[in-house]
């Protein structure tokens, strides 16, 4: 699946803490070994018992829009072809209280509200670094 | 604290647009100090402490060394990358001058976009396949191109929009309000050109709900204000304008998007901690400067200030209700971020000094408080009152 912002767009820089949400093919998010509170974006250390034994959750991936802004000032040379575009706060059912940023796919930008649900899909590209495929999560209107 | 601190001289460069100023940064930063140290009626030489806010290019020992100062107290600058930490700075002289550990601090901002990089291209300089990458927690926002402070004031505001059924309308009226100020003040880079509703709705999109005219422009420019103790102050050449007290805040949850204040400014903690310390509340305010990078964050930093709520906002700022100086609401008087000049808020300061004064080009009458809210969604937010010394 090609990106929504085009092939030229700018990809994740991979770390240890990103590394599972951008490869891992499911919505992965961050959950704590020791008291299994969930959080996103990660972070080193567990925001609700401070622990550093961190793992991972694998969402389902259903959830519903929060908010949505409709790009249309493309503010890198690189989107200029891609613009307007849906940017996107997204809920989901299994991790309730965090946000996730994405884009929209298959709809058009202005047609996306707030409280429409909505499923992970995930984008690929190929990382110049480290030579891993990317899937990157991004979002689909439920049918 | 309380009073015991107050600003004894304002200064400013001229200001102009992104990339016209003749002077560097660093050059536009001395002539703004020079001018509030002379607007003071002090000499550089008694200056001894420095502060600015979000991430300030011009050192405190450059400016020592340039300025010919005697000794350097006291130098500091709040964390933040944006206008959140514009009044935290005054927090930052009003703390050095009333403990005594330093005597007169100054306190400005200075940019210069033409010369360095724009700020409100926050993360810019990623190039796609070959160029840079967005790394760290940057990638979960930048991946999907969400990279600016209009994206992330955008998604914020529509959902405040949705929530409470506010209309574009609300955003044009903080926009109209502080071009029809501007018109009335000589320094403001929209002077002589007003601002209409139609020319406003006519207006591209930046971001949905931002038109331009929603956003403030980029500018070179500098403003610094000079803190001594209230007690020095009455020896000088202007009435002190008292810090009755400034404060900075943020509650859980942290991080910039999350469900809990999704739709917000994050300013309900400053709120709670500023009507504490000043022992005041909204209705003591008698004029108003609102940080407004974008119009919409404005209307929350409104309800979450206590001066109206989310169902009422739309009403109390419609009807000409934030102009001019009989306003229902003295707002912005000098046209703000987005009609004076976006000076990352501190000309909102020495506009706040104006009318405590009894200067101003949009006066209000018998003002005894002045309110600075600062910038909104980036956190810790601040909030500063000035008023006559207690």
């Amino acid at each position: 699946m090609t990106r929504v912002l085009g092939d030229q767009w700018a990809l994740p820089a991979l770390d240890d803490l990103n590394r599972a949400f951008f490869t891992a093919g499911v919505l992965t998010l961050q959950r704590c070994l020791s008291c299994s509170h969930l959080q996103h974006p990660p972070e080193e250390v567990c925001e609700s018992c401070q622990s550093f034994e961190l793992g991972s959750f694998a969402s389902a991936g259903r959830g519903r829009i929060e908010s949505v802004a409709v790009v249309h000032h493309p503010i890198h040379p690189a989107l200029a072809g891609n613009t307007p575009y849906a940017i996107v706060l997204v809920s989901v059912d299994d991790a309730p209280g965090i946000l996730i940023a994405g884009n929209v796919r298959g709809t058009e930008p202005e047609a996306i509200e707030i409280g429409a649900e909505v499923r992970v899909v995930f984008e690929s590209a190929n990382d110049p670094d480290e030579g891993v495929a990317l899937l990157i999560p991004q979002w689909e209107l439920s049918k | 604290m309380h009073g015991q601190a107050a600003v004894a001289g304002i200064g400013e460069s001229t200001y102009h647009e992104r990339g016209r100023s003749p002077h560097s940064e660093f050059q536009l930063a001395c002539i703004a100090i020079r001018r509030a140290v002379e607007d003071a009626g002090l000499e550089l030489t008694d200056i001894d402490g420095f502060v600015s806010y979000l991430d300030q290019r011009n050192s405190p020992n450059r400016l020592a060394r340039a300025l010919g100062l005697r000794e350097l107290r006291w130098t500091g600058t709040p964390w933040g990358g944006g206008g959140n930490s514009m009044a935290a700075a005054i927090q930052a002289a009003d703390a050095a001058v009333s403990s005594g550990q330093a005597r007169h601090v100054v306190v400005f901002r200075a940019l210069a976009q033409g010369q360095f990089g724009r700020y409100g291209q926050a993360g810019g300089g990623y190039g796609g396949p070959g160029g840079s990458r967005m790394g760290g927690v940057f990638a979960f926002n930048g991946t999907y191109a969400i990279l600016s402070p209009a994206h992330q004031c955008a998604l914020h505001t529509a959902r405040f929009m949705h929530d409470h059924a506010i209309s574009q309308e609300a955003l044009c009226e903080i926009s109209l309000a502080c071009y029809a100020n501007a018109q009335r003040n000589p320094r403001a880079l929209r002077y002589g050109k007003p601002l209409t509703r139609e020319t406003y709705h006519a207006s591209r999109w930046i971001v949905t709900p931002f038109h331009l005219y929603d956003c403030c422009p980029e500018n070179d420019g500098a403003a610094a204000a000079v803190v001594t103790s209230s007690e020095r102050a009455r020896d000088l050449r202007h009435r002190p304008v008292a810090i009755i007290a400034a404060t900075q805040g943020i509650g859980p949850p942290f991080g910039v998007f999350s469900q809990a204040t999704l739709g917000s400014s994050h300013y309900r903690q400053v709120a709670k901690h500023l009507w504490d310390a000043t022992g005041l509340g909204p209705k003591d305010i008698d004029v108003a400067q609102f940080y407004e990078n974008f119009t919409g964050p404005v209307l929350m930093a409104l309800c979450e200030m206590g001066f109206t709520s989310p169902d009422g906002v739309e009403e109390f700022v419609s009807n000409g209700a934030l102009i001019g100086p009989d306003a229902r609401f003295p707002f912005n008087t000098s046209g703000g971020n987005i009609a004076e000049a976006y000076i990352h808020g501190f000309e909102m300061i020495n506009e706040s000094v104006r009318q405590v004064r009894g200067d101003s080009t949009c006066q209000v009458e018998n003002v005894e408080h002045a309110l600075v809210v600062a910038g909104p969604g980036y956190a810790p937010g601040s909030a500063v009152v000035f008023g006559s010394p207690r």
